[in-house]
């Protein structure tokens, strides 16, 4: 289990510098220039803001899954809050990609349809992975957890 | 700066981030956010709401933990990397509020300007300390 969850840290901190590097074309694929350009500049510039916070977290997640796995794994106090923490932020994602967002504005083009199913393949598996370990660092898993 | 302060320090900053998740709502009312955002089509308006939630749970979950548990920022290597990435966090949250935001605005509300700046900057300079300490 320790295996498994060790490479599923390499593909989920893997996906996200993916999805961290892919959300450079956010705005473009989204026109989010032209969407914005009817905003106050106050929320125009909070819009941006909020955007590139957003953003440097998913970094951020990236560089404790890729460079911090065993600290991860390791069964301390603080590595179950930021697993939690990180099982809550995807899950949530994961629900507004099924029931919170209205894409039906979005340009049904293939490469559009390609990126939300990826999109949503990367949610499911970072709420699987970071559910499991969860579990591992609270011992719920097999063989025992890491204690 | 021993242990002891900078545990009081953590805690001091987790009720700086409590009064910060609350100040947001009041900006949301302030600022006029549902009226701004009317015109807009609907996805921008969602995207919006997402993002300004998921700070907002960033900000409350690091409240959680400087109030409740702040020895954990301070034990071992990963509580330094957190606590870098929140000094780095808040000390570009002062870049933003300085180079940014628009001027005007932060000229008719100079009062606020500096207070948020403040609480950025101390933020900021808690955590870099935190990751530093020996």
């Amino acid at each position: 289990m320790k295996d498994l969850l060790q490479t599923g840290l390499l593909i989920g901190g893997g996906s996200l510098v993916a999805l961290s590097i892919a959300s450079f074309w956010i705005p473009k694929a989204l026109g989010w220039r032209e969407k914005l350009a009817g905003l106050t500049p106050l929320m125009r510039e909070l819009w941006w803001t909020y955007s590139i916070y957003v953003w440097s977290s998913h970094v951020f997640f990236a560089v404790l899954a890729l460079g911090f796995g065993d600290w991860l794994m390791g069964g301390s106090g603080s590595a179950i809050a930021m697993c939690t923490f990180m099982l809550l932020w995807w899950s949530v994602r994961l629900w507004l990609q099924f029931f919170g967002f209205d894409l039906s504005e979005i340009e049904g083009s293939a490469a559009n349809r390609v990126a939300k199913h990826l999109l949503t393949l990367l949610f499911i598996g970072l709420v699987v992975l970071y559910a499991g370990l969860l579990a591992w660092n609270t011992g719920w898993l097999p063989p025992g957890g890491p204690r | 700066m021993n242990a002891l302060s900078l545990e009081i320090g953590l805690r001091g900053a987790g009720v700086m981030l409590v009064c910060l998740v609350v100040a947001n709502f009041f900006a949301a009312k302030r600022w006029r956010y549902e009226e701004n955002l009317a015109g807009a089509e609907p996805m921008v308006r969602q995207i919006f709401h997402v993002h300004c939630a998921y700070i907002l749970s960033i900000m409350a979950a690091l409240a959680l933990l400087c109030l409740g548990w702040p020895q954990l920022l301070m034990d071992g290597r990963m509580g330094r990397v957190l606590c870098g990435f929140f000094g780095l966090f808040w000390g570009s949250r002062v870049w933003v509020q300085l180079a940014y935001y628009d001027r005007q605005t932060r000229r008719e509300n100079r009062g606020w300007d500096i207070l948020f700046i403040s609480v950025f900057a101390t933020l900021s300079a808690m955590f870099t300390l935190t990751a530093l300490f020996p």
